[in-house]
């Protein structure tokens, strides 16, 4: 992962944050009943990612090598990026529960795995933003139309919304090979 | 008795309320994958529960979601360090999702702070055993579809082809919405969100 596009496609496609790696969602059941709840908590998550990475950046001579130090540095700035975003945006305190969500601390965790350095963490956050807020945004789109289809009864809700999130999943993974 | 029951059926966290769906859906590629993060998981909450109750009086209300996190992250971080050494092939195994346990949005959101200690514990204990039963009938379903096997014994051997989407993100979402509903139409509950 050398320049900008070659992030934006990995993060935005290959390595979606929700539907290839899986985290966030929380997010995706309960923020998508419309397009805007969708955007307006998309844009506290991925506010608290670039904090988080920012976070990393500037603290990369410190963060320790040994593994168990390294997972509690990588969780404490996830920490304290979930504190940090909603004041930044100036939402009020509650919306910390927002900002902690899986697809934060899962793309810290990912890049402290993928051992990314410097200002690199950064653009890989924000890829991996747009990448989250982009499926948010699908998803609340398509749940508009599942509102109206002929659904069985027991698949009504949560079960056919997961089942659309992976059908779109599996599609995207077309682009990995 | 009854809060263990609950948890474990009738508000089984994962299939009926929808929480800690990023593990429901991750990790349970195989059985033992799912068992062993349902266990840690239960572990960990009673461990946290314990300690957030002791630690309430203490904590203002508005910082209670942080010092929560800050409880789970130390927790975690010491299960890591002693799985690390224990039984590193485990940690490999689970990759980020061992660490990601802190923020289960199960054990983030199930705060109810007016519970005296024995009736939050009892309750802990069935959401958790309720959610470890979850990630293992999911972990059970996946690694038969994908693999063909079962906690790593093969039972087809060869005649069917594995289906590769269940052991990937994709169908374990799909596999979810499908025992979700199967869930549903056992409990006879429409299959919106009960919050």
């Amino acid at each position: 992962m050398s320049n900008g596009l070659e992030i934006l496609a990995q993060t935005v496609v290959s390595g979606n944050l929700i539907l290839i790696q899986g985290l966030g969602l929380y997010a995706l059941t309960r923020y998508t009943k419309n397009v805007k709840e969708a955007v307006e908590a998309g844009i506290s998550v991925v506010t608290s990612m670039l904090v988080g990475s920012v976070l990393l950046w500037l603290c990369g001579s410190i963060i320790p090598s040994s593994p168990v130090p390294q997972l509690g540095f990588y969780l404490l700035a996830a920490l304290a990026a979930a504190v940090l975003a909603p004041r930044i945006l100036k939402q009020d305190p509650s919306a910390e529960k927002m900002a902690v969500d899986s697809a934060l601390v899962g793309l810290l965790l990912l890049l402290g795995r993928d051992g990314v350095t410097g200002v690199q963490n950064v653009w890989i956050a924000l890829g991996a933003g747009v990448g989250y807020l982009l499926v948010l945004v699908v998803m609340a789109t398509i749940r508009k139309r599942l509102e109206l289809a002929p659904i069985p009864k027991p698949l009504q809700g949560l079960p056919i919304l997961l089942i659309t999130a992976g059908l779109l999943a599996a599609a995207l993974m077309g682009f990995r090979f | 008795m009854k809060p263990l029951w609950d948890g474990l059926f009738r508000k089984n966290p994962v299939l009926v309320l929808a929480l800690g769906l990023v593990p429901a859906v991750a990790v349970t590629t195989t059985a033992m994958n799912g068992l062993a993060l349902g266990l840690l998981t239960v572990a960990i909450w009673l461990a946290a529960t314990i300690v957030s109750k002791a630690a309430a009086p203490y904590v203002p209300a508005t910082a209670r979601t942080a010092v929560r996190l800050l409880i789970l992250i130390v927790l975690v971080v010491c299960v890591y360090a002693v799985l690390l050494r224990r039984n590193p092939s485990l940690v490999a195994s689970l990759g980020i999702f061992l660490p990601l346990i802190a923020v289960n949005d199960l054990l983030l959101r199930a705060g109810r702070e007016e519970q005296g200690m024995k009736e939050a514990l009892l309750n802990t204990l069935g959401q958790g055993l309720g959610f470890a039963l979850a990630l293992l009938v999911l972990g059970m379903i996946r690694e038969f579809l994908g693999y063909g096997s079962l906690f790593g014994t093969q039972i087809l051997s060869g005649r069917l082809a594995p289906l590769s989407l269940a052991s990937t993100v994709p169908g374990g979402m799909i596999i979810l919405g499908l025992v979700m509903a199967v869930v549903n139409l056992v409990s006879k509950q429409g299959g919106e969100l009960h919050e």
